[in-house]
């Protein structure tokens, strides 16, 4: 590539980083905001039950810095954060930047494998029924991803284990809790649930389908086809790579959010755990942690996404 | 809530053809399924506020504990308690109908007032209205939701407007493309010069005329999405409180014999997740297809 075909892509791309940024900074007020709002800050929820003296809870509050205005407690708060203190959970006093990365990269391997699974079902489903229209097979396989995307996630993981554990005579244990390195069935079973029944797979295929008969329609696939080039090859772009992960990307929250309830029910020690364990706890600074670790991975993937879909179309960000 | 590109249709498509004939037989059966899944549940709902119920939900029977479905009168057998679970299955439906309806009305009365801001008048609101859902975006609804609960322990009223402001964006920005769409066709630009006001072309040419479908659309995909949190919240202990039957505490409590092969008292909560939100999901698909695509096949 030439430098003067990289330069404006490189300006796209620092302008979307520009507007990541932004929003961070506006997820981190809304967090605040929330915790503002709370009755009762983190300080008398730690101290919950133990008698203290007016003088020494207004000396202990001074010391933490709850006294001052919002705005400086917003800015001080941030500015921590900026050098990574996160604050330690008031439950284990463990900080809470290493507590999350912790439990983070248990989830990362989780929602990654399941997003891969979900599009291991939906692709297929959606390059078939888009080439060849409303077949028998296509409307039972639409059926079926309509009555997946349906299924509670809970009552599903439960018929998993219940299947495991009867038919094969295996109970899947907490990941990670066994002497190997890496156990794999007790990865695939939450994996599985996650994959099947996080409740997007018939959106993700009705969306996939309608972009690609929309590109399979327009006139340059239509030229391609009369002269006979593959139109697989020209509709990759603009029918495949553009919605896969457009569509990755807004599915990555509603992912997490059904991790949340994944990790609840095989134990996983993942950070949607933590996050119910904090939210029983009311456990602030960790559950914070969490919010915005939960909003950083969010923004990265259509952060991605965006600087795909400016590298395979730079014309279409320049408005 | 789920999202749909925008189409180009045929505005003035007025063939006398009524559009249940151009519709395909898919749509019109996936809509049919979702009106009686509908109709099935205000059925429900009306019927255990009149308490016209087969048992108590409430009346526990020591002598008929996991009473299998159809043994002894009880036609989906009873819970852990000796509770009959059809009678808690339709007191269930109270735990999310109305917080749905709640989470619905704030998201599509406010939806639509920053979508119309946002598409009639400039760039100034469009660009704060985009910042909004993509910050809104960000949080996983979950994630959230769960903040909330920790900081304020909120009922699922308050969850159910926490739903709804989340929804907010969503429907604002589809209400915006649209208006912005029209705005490109002549009848607006028309209006104004005829001299209607702009309370007129909004209310009636804009929202009746033309967003109609799509705000029931919204309405009834944000209905699916209210039964969701409501479930999973109260699955995991944060929405409604055990003795008050929800579905989600329901599937909750019969975990426990789930795993010594007595399905029922899990499994009759679940398929009624289940079927619910396939139907409102299913009316919401096919609507769509039905009167926002039109050109049909």
């Amino acid at each position: 590539m030439k430098l003067s075909s990289v330069r404006p892509i490189a300006l796209l791309i620092s302008k979307e980083l520009v507007i990541a940024a932004f929003l961070l900074l506006g997820v981190s007020f809304v967090i605040f905001i929330i915790l503002f709002l709370s009755p009762g800050d983190p300080f008398s929820t730690m101290l919950k039950g133990q008698m203290l003296s007016g003088a020494a809870k207004a000396g202990a509050r001074e010391a933490l810095g709850i006294s001052q205005a919002w705005y400086s407690q917003y800015l001080s708060w941030l500015a921590n954060m900026l050098h990574g203190d996160f604050g330690t959970s008031t439950r284990t006093g463990l900080p809470v930047l290493g507590e999350v990365i912790r439990v983070g990269i248990n989830t990362l391997y989780l929602t990654v494998a399941s997003m891969l699974l979900t599009l291991l079902l939906a692709v297929p489903i959606a390059i078939f029924s888009a080439r060849r229209g409303m077949t028998f097979f296509n409307w039972t396989s639409t059926i079926f991803t309509y009555v997946v995307s349906a299924l509670p996630i809970f009552w599903l993981g439960y018929i998993v284990i219940y299947i495991s554990m009867h038919q094969f005579g295996f109970f899947p244990l907490a990941f990670g809790s066994s002497s190997q390195k890496f156990d794999w069935l007790n990865f695939m079973l939450p994996v599985f649930v996650l994959g099947i029944g996080n409740g997007t797979i018939s959106e993700v295929v009705r969306y996939l389908r309608e972009e690609m008969e929309r590109v399979f329609s327009e006139d340059y696939i239509r030229t391609a086809h009369a002269k006979g080039a593959s139109i697989w090859k020209h509709s990759f772009k603009e029918g495949f790579l553009i919605p896969i992960t457009e569509t990755i990307a807004t599915k990555i929250p509603f992912i997490l959010g059904g991790a949340v309830v994944v990790e609840q029910v095989f134990n996983w020690p993942g950070m949607g755990r933590m996050a119910w364990q904090a939210a029983q706890d009311r456990d602030y600074p960790l559950i914070m942690g969490i919010t915005l670790l939960a909003a950083i991975i969010v923004r990265l993937g259509s952060l991605i996404q965006r600087v795909v879909h400016i590298m395979v179309n730079p014309r279409a960000s320049q408005e | 809530m789920k999202r749909y590109s925008q189409h180009s249709i045929e505005i003035g498509d007025f063939s006398g053809v009524p559009f249940w004939k151009k519709a395909a037989v898919m749509d019109l059966m996936y809509v049919s399924y979702g009106i009686f899944i509908v109709i099935l549940v205000i059925g429900s709902y009306i019927l255990g506020a009149f308490d016209l119920l087969p048992y108590d939900p409430h009346e526990i029977n020591l002598d008929l504990l996991m009473a299998p479905p159809e043994s002894t009168g009880h036609l989906l057998g009873t819970d852990f308690m000796g509770r009959d679970i059809l009678s808690r299955l339709i007191i269930g439906i109270q735990a999310y109908f109305l917080p749905g309806l709640l989470a619905i009305a704030i998201a599509i009365i406010f939806g639509t007032c920053f979508g119309v801001l946002a598409g009639y008048w400039g760039s100034g609101f469009d660009t704060i209205v985009t910042y909004i859902n993509n910050l809104l975006n960000s949080f996983p609804r979950l994630v959230l939701i769960l903040l909330m609960v920790a900081a304020f322990k909120p009922d699922i009223y308050y969850i159910m407007v926490i739903v709804g402001i989340t929804n907010v964006p969503v429907v604002a920005s589809l209400i915006k493309g649209k208006i912005q769409f029209l705005k490109q066709k002549y009848f607006i630009e028309a209006a104004t010069a005829l001299g209607l006001n702009n309370r007129v072309i909004i209310f009636k040419h804009i929202l009746w005329h033309n967003c109609r479908s799509l705000l029931i659309i919204q309405a009834t995909l944000g209905m699916a999405e209210a039964i969701l949190m409501e479930t999973s919240l109260s699955y995991l202990g944060f929405g409604v409180q055990e003795p008050t039957p929800s579905w989600g505490n329901m599937v909750q409590a019969g975990a426990n014999y789930f795993m010594q092969g007595k399905f029922w008292p899990s499994t009759a909560p679940a398929l009624a997740i289940l079927f619910t939100i396939m139907g409102f999901h299913l009316l919401g698909d096919g609507l769509n297809n039905i009167l926002e695509r039109k050109q049909g096949k």
